[in-house]
């Protein structure tokens, strides 16, 4: 091995470096430290097992990919216009919000029951649960973001004449977007989770379905599939909303 | 000078405050912001305002800029009619201290803000905007964002947005407050320039005494809070004015007379301030 310490900063920077080291220092770790299959399988045999299943692996991440896109956009959309609702007006966050905070502490497990038994094993229970979870950040995030409009910036606008829709559009929302985009990274991961759990509800196709599944078998290589086919599924969702931000709410609030 | 106040005298002003107050609160606890203040603001003259900190400059800026209801007492006058509540918003081209920039918006984008709310078009506004760059000395910046200019930059973006607002009454709030010495000094002869050449009417406030004799025809002084009108001091330098104009012996007794009087207002601010 050879190199700059720049050249290797440079190929550590790179987030595809990260899982090539994650990957050699399982392949290395495993023999080298003699641990059980039952505590972490080579990864050489996690591979093969994945190979195996990958009808079913392909299947499973669209569902549950689906499940979750559905269910975050869902919820996004309504909390942002909730959160859009109780930043202007005040006797709705009144009424709605502690409601809201009350429901967060339910455990998604007692609620998923529920969603089953209103929605039956289709998609739209996953989707509901995924919703649910989304919802609160993206709402909370929204609201919080547009409660930091600049007074002096409305006081502006407002001696040019500016109406109650231009001082939403072109000032609270942009001011307000950074802080969305929080929301949704966060909402994201809790719709991905959402979707899982509510598969463990009972459905056939799925990650959460296999990973139920193979944790009945003790499969213990298909379960460590099942963990890196969420993490990637997870990180491709969170990595699409993160660029999204790069390009378009690049701006800090000042 | 002399005809110019007649004229005064004669037209309507074009900004005239009668008996102004604000109070802040309710019964024991109630403070008096501003009380008692008559001006009168002729069409193109450049009025400019000093007084202690504190002694309710902003909170009448605020009320002349549409934007906080004086108290019944009294009533702003605008071009000869009694504004009600809020009916000066959009009639004014108003700058805060803060340059206010929006982050996301580019240089070119944040000049023509004013224009985008008074519904003209995008285009039609940028074409406006990008006539005054050169002027302003903002030529190459356009696609610049706000962060990554410097103070005295920005505030030409920030004066710019307000002259294409475009107002003939236009209130400036200490605009060179936050910039060095030097900038500052730059941006005032500038300022006079622009003014020269686009003939608005300017109140400026300020709490620099030099600042306000250079660039104002009349300066304004305001007693410590509760604020009024303290006395109004012609200055009749010769214009077009440089820089070598605040080392002439009539700008220093002007100097010394008001530097006397605020000095006595800010004296009595730390009086009510160690009192209290």
């Amino acid at each position: 091995m050879s190199g700059s310490p720049n050249a290797l900063r440079r190929v550590l920077a790179n987030p595809f470096a990260a899982i090539v080291i994650v990957a050699l220092a399982w392949w290395i770790a495993v023999p080298l430290f003699k641990i059980e299959p039952r505590f972490l399988p080579p990864i050489s045999v996690v591979f093969a097992d994945g190979m195996s299943v990958w009808r079913d692996l392909a299947a499973g991440l669209w569902r549950t990919l689906l499940e979750t896109v559905l269910g975050f956009l869902a919820g996004a959309i309504l909390g942002i216009a909730f959160g859009v609702g109780f930043a202007y007006l005040r006797f709705l966050e009144r009424a709605f919000f502690p409601i809201f905070v009350a429901l967060q502490t339910v455990p998604v497990i007692a609620f998923g029951a529920i969603v089953v038994i209103w929605f039956g094993n289709t998609i739209m229970a996953k989707v509901v649960i995924a919703l649910y979870l989304a919802f609160f950040p993206v709402a909370v995030n929204t609201l919080r973001g547009l409660e930091t409009t600049d007074p002096q910036r409305i006081a502006l606008m407002k001696s040019f004449g500016a109406s109650g829709l231009q001082l939403f559009l072109k000032l609270a929302l942009p001011t307000a977007l950074p802080s969305i985009m929080i929301g949704l990274k966060l909402g994201i991961s809790l719709s991905l989770a959402g979707a899982i759990v509510g598969e463990w509800f009972g459905d056939t196709v799925g990650l959460g379905v296999m990973l139920l599944q193979s944790l009945y078998f003790e499969q213990i290589p298909r379960v460590w599939v099942l963990i890196v086919a969420c993490g990637a599924l997870g990180t491709v969702l969170y990595g699409f909303l993160a660029l999204i931000e790069r390009r378009f709410v690049w701006w800090r609030p000042d | 000078m002399l005809d110019k106040r007649a004229e005064g005298a004669s037209g309507p002003a074009h900004l005239q405050l009668v008996n102004v107050w604000k109070r802040f609160g309710e019964g024991e606890r109630q403070t008096v912001a501003v009380r008692n203040v008559d001006l009168a603001i002729q069409p193109g003259e450049f009025v400019t305002l000093i007084g202690p900190s504190g002694c309710g400059k902003s909170t009448l800026f605020n009320m002349i800029a549409g934007l906080l209801p004086p108290d019944p007492d009294g009533s702003v006058v605008f071009k000869g009619q009694p504004q009600q509540d809020g009916a000066l918003l959009g009639k004014i081209a108003f700058m805060p201290q803060r340059d206010l920039l929006f982050p996301w918006r580019t240089v070119l984008d944040n000049a023509t803000l004013a224009l985008e709310v008074e519904g003209m078009s995008k285009k039609a506004a940028r074409q406006k905007a990008e006539a005054l760059f050169p002027e302003f000395g903002l030529k190459g910046f356009e696609k610049h964002y706000p962060q990554q200019l410097s103070g005295g930059m920005r505030q030409r973006v920030a004066l710019m947005r307000t002259f294409l607002f475009e107002r003939d009454l236009i209130l400036l709030d200490e605009p060179f407050g936050a910039l060095d010495a030097l900038t500052r000094s730059m941006m005032q002869r500038w300022l006079l320039d622009i003014w020269a050449k686009h003939k608005r009417t300017v109140l400026f406030i300020t709490h620099d005494i030099d600042e306000a004799i250079f660039l104002g025809d009349k300066v304004v002084v305001m007693t410590a809070r509760p604020g009024t009108i303290k006395c109004e001091e012609t200055i009749t330098l010769p214009r077009p004015r440089d820089a070598s104009v605040v080392t002439t012996q009539e700008f220093m007794a002007i100097k010394r007379k008001l530097l006397a009087i605020v000095e006595e207002e800010s004296m009595k601010t730390f009086a009510a301030a160690g009192a209290a």
